[in-house]
């Protein structure tokens, strides 16, 4: 056991990753640790020759992440985008852990993010006392994985300012980083490549430019696909959540977890479960992390004002919260819902009675 | 000698191989698998004119709707064999069974089982993830041909060994075709030819090779129906190719088959050239550089799936991922365009007359309204059968458009059950009935597929309301449920409250009146029901902040919808309407004119405590004068009789009046002026009579009708004449 709060991806499943290069016998990419075909079982799971399980780690569409290895063996830097909550980051750290060993050249993508961040920076005691020098340099992650011929993560590329997004072209087309202080450059060695992630609700905070945007293949991750999936994952996270908050409730019923992801994928989705009524979208994401917070949060009601038992009326101010965002577009949104959807539903009749009391 | 080419039906893999077999063996006579009733149309295949995709249609003359398609695209085998037969001019025929109806899906009570595809087993053993990936890597990509033939023979032979003891679902018919196949081939051994070569489905070819061995062939096509059929080309579609139709399963990417067939080599790089030129018209910036990544991106992707080449899918990852930035909507724009393809196919003039027009000579035979040249009128009284479907055939052509009436006089004028049409046959309409005719084959049938398709085709409110209204008048019920399914999606999508109320008022008017049509409008209700719920919601945030010029026209709005909400006669609805109008009246950011006509609606419901208040309030002093004086009108439009006749409503604006404390009445006075000016010269005298003597109608009754008699009399003779009875 590690005491550490959180272990990388290549530590966690370092067995695993052992287990696949192990019986990996097709043709790696220049320096690729897996083939990639070992790459797509390693994150899809699946049961290798020998018996060996290799547990699944992104749960969904194979196609998507076919795409994307296939993207990453082609050279072409990789773009995920998503909702928040539709695992981006955790595939990004899969497939670099997989591809390359090792998930820890990460760049954070902020507000703040300068050039230094993706290009390199000075050690300035050093570069006063001794003028430009290669130990004067302090490298980035990408410069890093350049040199070795890794791949380099960066996280929510849209936050970065466009002017510093744009520092990634050169590297992504000519494979190169220029030094112009030493008058040298870093090229960049087979295997290396770019994994971004990018929220795609916030395209308007720094729009990729269609010059860096061309260097990118992109994949977008979708929303759990079937309302059985979504309802499994929610019911997971809630309950090891729960056990973490150490609340004196009852795990969940199956039932009022579903109706709230029915509730979720059917606002989301513009269409009741059944296909037949078209209704509308309110202005937020309405992903499955905030089922699951809806959820918690009702828990957490039910068990320090309730009777312990999660009832429709504990859930109730947790939906509104999720789904008004916008106070006035999206209280008609779910006012319609409520009147045309749920108070049509007879077993709903308790929901729809607790929903109109707050709302009144 | 028999040779047999075992297919897949529009295969561009398939037609290539047969076109090469056909040119080694030089047959002397062909078979292709399709209906024998139509051997004597083949000829016309080579016609000039006749232009895939087309279809030849089989139908029982009297039950047009009970037609089979056997469609044809430039890529299907059957057609290329069909084009080499008539250029060798060597003996062409079809074999299968004889027409029989196809099955009726509402007839079936119990679910067909999961039909089991052979192929799906192959490719499955393969390890497929369906037959139709399998098919299509193994022998449609197949550039080269060789003794492919042999090897689906012999496949599928094995297959057949395999899962004959468990038959499939659809067995018996399929035994049946097959003993009917192998008597048509029988009697062109008979006759003499040497070299035949079958075309047909690969599952068949196994049955067919020894024709000779089966003398139960007889007895199993015994005692099958005859029916009595006429055979037609018409022109096809490639979206129709997409859908099922006689040949089983449509094909889901006719354009890309299309592109398969046509293109000789570098077909990835050719067919994302394509893409990215239609991407392009769509405002996609897209340069070479994004086509060059997207061939990489393919061939990779298929060399990860072990496939020689990259298939559909393959192509639209990486058109999606590359082209679209990951994004699936504009792949979608091009569906239609590139991946289904939008070709439609053309048939020479001299072929066999469609279904349509027998249908619509029918029509008017049995309505009695034979084209004429002459321009007529025509009073038709709905409550009579014959005269109602005279109306609803012409109704149905109009939705064609086959403009043969036009309509006069709308319904409402003349009571709800008439209509007055002028009718007219122009030459130019039967070009109409057969542009119409890939509609439907019947009248019926074409006009509510017509309907759908523009149902389809519209997104605005008040233009689905007026189709629904042209669906019940034309009495095409099938379309009712979908047309209704659309209005209720769109009012759903719609923010704008102005256009559901927009089309509110015409469908409660189908509600009230739908019985005299004899139409079952309980569909309407449900509808209805949700877009007054819609609206009730909605309203009060609509009425926010709207000019002048707009709150007029809101105005109107509430008016229909009152008039709307007071047909339907439901209860919840009124109370709803009432609630939302409650809102309306207190919002303090809504017009004036809105806020006085809800106030003065609530009044009429009986809310005469609140409606005082509410008048104080608007017209107090800190109300900004321009909104008093609009919230006046709105209260007080159109109703000088209503102050006369109506002693509530002169009892509460009189004692506001009253009430008001002079300095107050004075600033008021060009407000009141301003309304009570749009009364009517009348009206205003009777409302001044009234108010000298206290509100006391009786009194100015007996003033306005002080009687002439002898004038009257005069007056009352006219009134007999235009009644058209004699005075008593």
């Amino acid at each position: 056991m590690t005491d550490l709060l959180r272990q990388h991806a290549e530590q966690q499943y370092a067995e695993e990753l052992a287990e696949l290069a192990k019986t990996d016998v097709r043709q790696r990419p220049p320096n690729w640790k897996l083939s990639p075909w070992a790459t797509a079982v390693y994150i899809l799971g699946g049961k290798l020759e020998n018996g060996f399980v290799v547990t699944p780690k992104y749960i969904g569409s194979r196609r998507l992440v076919e795409v994307a290895i296939a993207t990453l063996a082609t050279d072409r830097a990789l773009l995920l985008l998503g909702v928040p909550g539709t695992a981006k980051t955790w595939l990004s750290e899969h497939l670099a852990a997989a591809i390359a060993g090792d998930s820890t050249l990460l760049i954070q993508g902020t507000a703040g993010t300068a050039e230094e961040s993706i290009r390199y920076g000075w050690n300035y005691a050093r570069l006063l006392a001794e003028g430009p020098s290669e130990k004067a340099l302090v490298p980035s992650p990408v410069m890093l994985a350049m040199r070795e011929g890794r791949l380099a993560r960066v996280e929510e590329l849209t936050r970065i300012p466009a002017d510093v997004q744009d520092t990634l072209i050169t590297i992504l087309s000519e494979k190169t980083l220029p030094i112009p202080e030493l008058d040298s450059e870093v090229q960049a060695v087979k295997g290396f490549n770019v994994i971004a992630t990018a929220n795609n609700r916030d395209k308007g905070v720094n729009e990729l430019s269609s010059a860096l945007r061309r260097r990118f293949n992109t994949v977008v991750l979708p929303l759990p696909a079937t309302l059985d999936e979504e309802v499994d994952i929610v019911r997971r996270r809630v309950e090891s959540l729960g056990r973490a908050l150490e609340l004196p409730t009852e795990p969940p019923a199956l039932e009022e977890i579903r109706r709230i992801v029915t509730i979720f994928r059917e606002l989301r989705g513009g269409v009741t479960s059944d296909g037949k009524t078209r209704l509308k979208s309110p202005s937020g994401t309405l992903s499955t992390a905030e089922a699951i917070s809806v959820v918690n949060n009702g828990m957490a009601l039910a068990a320090h004002f309730g009777d312990g038992r999660l009832h429709a009326g504990d859930v109730a101010a947790g939906l509104l919260g999720a789904i008004i965002k916008d106070p006035l577009q999206d209280k008609l949104v779910w006012q319609e819902y409520l009147e045309t959807v749920a108070k049509e539903r007879r077993d709903w009749k308790d929901l729809y009675r607790a929903c109109k009391e707050l709302q009144d | 000698m028999l040779t047999l080419l075992g297919i897949r039906h529009h295969g561009p893999g398939s037609a290539r191989s047969v076109c090469a077999e056909l040119e080694k063996l030089r047959p002397d006579a062909l078979l292709v698998e399709g209906p024998p009733e139509a051997d004597s149309l083949l000829p016309l295949a080579a016609h000039a004119e006749m232009k895939p995709p087309v279809a030849l249609l089989l139908y029982p003359p009297a039950q047009p709707q009970n037609a089979v398609y056997y469609p044809f695209a430039e890529f299907s085998p059957e057609w290329q064999a069909i084009q080499y037969a008539l250029r060798q001019r060597i003996p062409l025929r079809f074999m299968d069974l004889p027409y029989s109806p196809p099955a009726v899906d509402e007839a079936e009570p119990v679910p067909q089982p999961p039909s089991l595809d052979p192929f799906s087993l192959i490719a499955e053993a393969a390890g497929y993830a369906d037959g139709e990936r399998w098919w299509k890597h193994f022998v449609e990509q197949r550039r080269a041909s060789g003794d492919i033939f042999q090897g689906i023979l012999e496949l599928m032979s094995a297959l057949r060994a395999e899962v004959e003891p468990n038959p499939f679902p659809t067995a018996a018919q399929d035994l049946r075709r097959e003993a009917a196949m192998r008597t048509i081939i029988r009697s062109t051994q008979a006759e003499g030819c040497q070299r035949i070569a079958v075309v047909c489905g690969a599952w068949h070819t196994p049955a067919l090779l020894h024709p000779e061995d089966y003398p139960e062939d007889a007895r199993r096509l015994k005692g099958l129906p005859k029916t009595e059929v006429a055979a037609a080309w018409i022109p096809w579609t490639y979206s129709r190719l997409a859908r099922r139709s006689g040949y089983g399963a449509g094909i889901e990417a006719p354009g890309w088959y299309e592109h398969l067939w046509q293109t000789q080599a570098q077909i990835v790089e050719s067919w994302l050239t394509k893409i990215a030129h239609a991407l392009r018209e769509e405002d996609l910036g897209l340069s070479p550089a994004h086509i060059i990544e997207a061939v990489r991106l393919a061939e990779t992707l298929a060399a990860l799936r072990q496939r020689p080449l990259p298939g559909l899918p393959e192509l639209n990852e990486a058109v999606q991922a590359i082209f679209c930035f990951g994004d699936d909507a504009p792949l979608r724009l091009i569906h239609e365009k590139l991946i289904v393809g939008q070709r439609m196919g053309q048939t020479p003039a001299e072929a066999p007359a469609v279904p349509l027009q027998r249908d619509l000579a029918a029509a008017q035979k049995r309505t009695r309204l034979a084209p004429s040249a002459a321009p007529e009128m025509l009073d038709l009284d709905l409550r009579k059968p014959l005269l109602l479907e005279r109306s609803q055939l012409l109704h149905r052509l109009n939705l064609l458009g086959i403009p043969w009436g036009r309509l006069e006089t709308r319904r409402g004028a003349k009571g709800t059950f008439h209509e007055v049409w002028q009718v007219e046959w122009k030459p130019e309409l039967a070009v109409a009935v057969i542009e119409a005719s890939p509609w439907g084959n019947t009248v019926l049938e074409a006009a509510g597929h017509k309907l759908c398709a523009d149902a389809a085709a519209v997104n605005e409110l008040p233009a689905l309301t007026r189709l629904v209204e042209a669906a019940l008048l034309a009495d095409v019920a099938e379309a009712i449920p979908i047309l209704l399914q659309r209005l209720q999606q769109t009012a759903a999508l719609s923010g704008d409250v102005s256009r559901l109320m927009e089309a509110l008022p015409p469908l409660a008017n189908v509600l009230r009146y739908g019985s005299v049509r004899q139409t079952d409008a309980s569909l309407v209700q449900q509808v209805v029901d949700e877009l007054a719920a819609r609206i009730c919601i909605g309203l009060p945030t609509a009425c926010l902040a709207l000019d002048d010029d707009a709150a007029q026209a809101m105005f109107e709005q509430i008016n229909a919808m009152q008039h709307a909400i007071e047909i339907l006669q439901d209860e919840a609805q009124s109370a709803a309407w009432e609630r939302a109008l409650q809102q309306l009246a207190a919002q303090e950011a809504v017009h004036g004119l809105l806020r006085g006509r809800a106030s003065r609606l609530l009044f009429e419901r009986g809310e005469e405590e609140p409606t005082a208040r509410r008048m104080s309030q608007a017209l107090s002093p800190g109300t900004p004068a321009a909104q008093s004086a609009a919230w006046l009108q709105g209260f007080l439009h159109g109703s000088g009789q209503a102050l006369i006749h109506h002693p509530r409503l002169w009892q509460v604006l009189d004692e506001w009046v009253a009430a008001l404390p002079e300095a107050a009445f004075t600033s008021l006075l060009p407000l009141l002026r301003r309304t009570f000016s749009a009364f009517p010269a009348p009206e205003r005298f009777q409302i001044g009579e009234m108010a000298r003597r206290g509100g006391e109608r009786a009194a100015a009754a007996a003033v306005a009708h002080a009687l002439d008699a002898a004038r009257a009399e005069k007056a009352l003779q006219l009134v007999w004449r235009i009644v058209g009875r004699d005075a008593p």
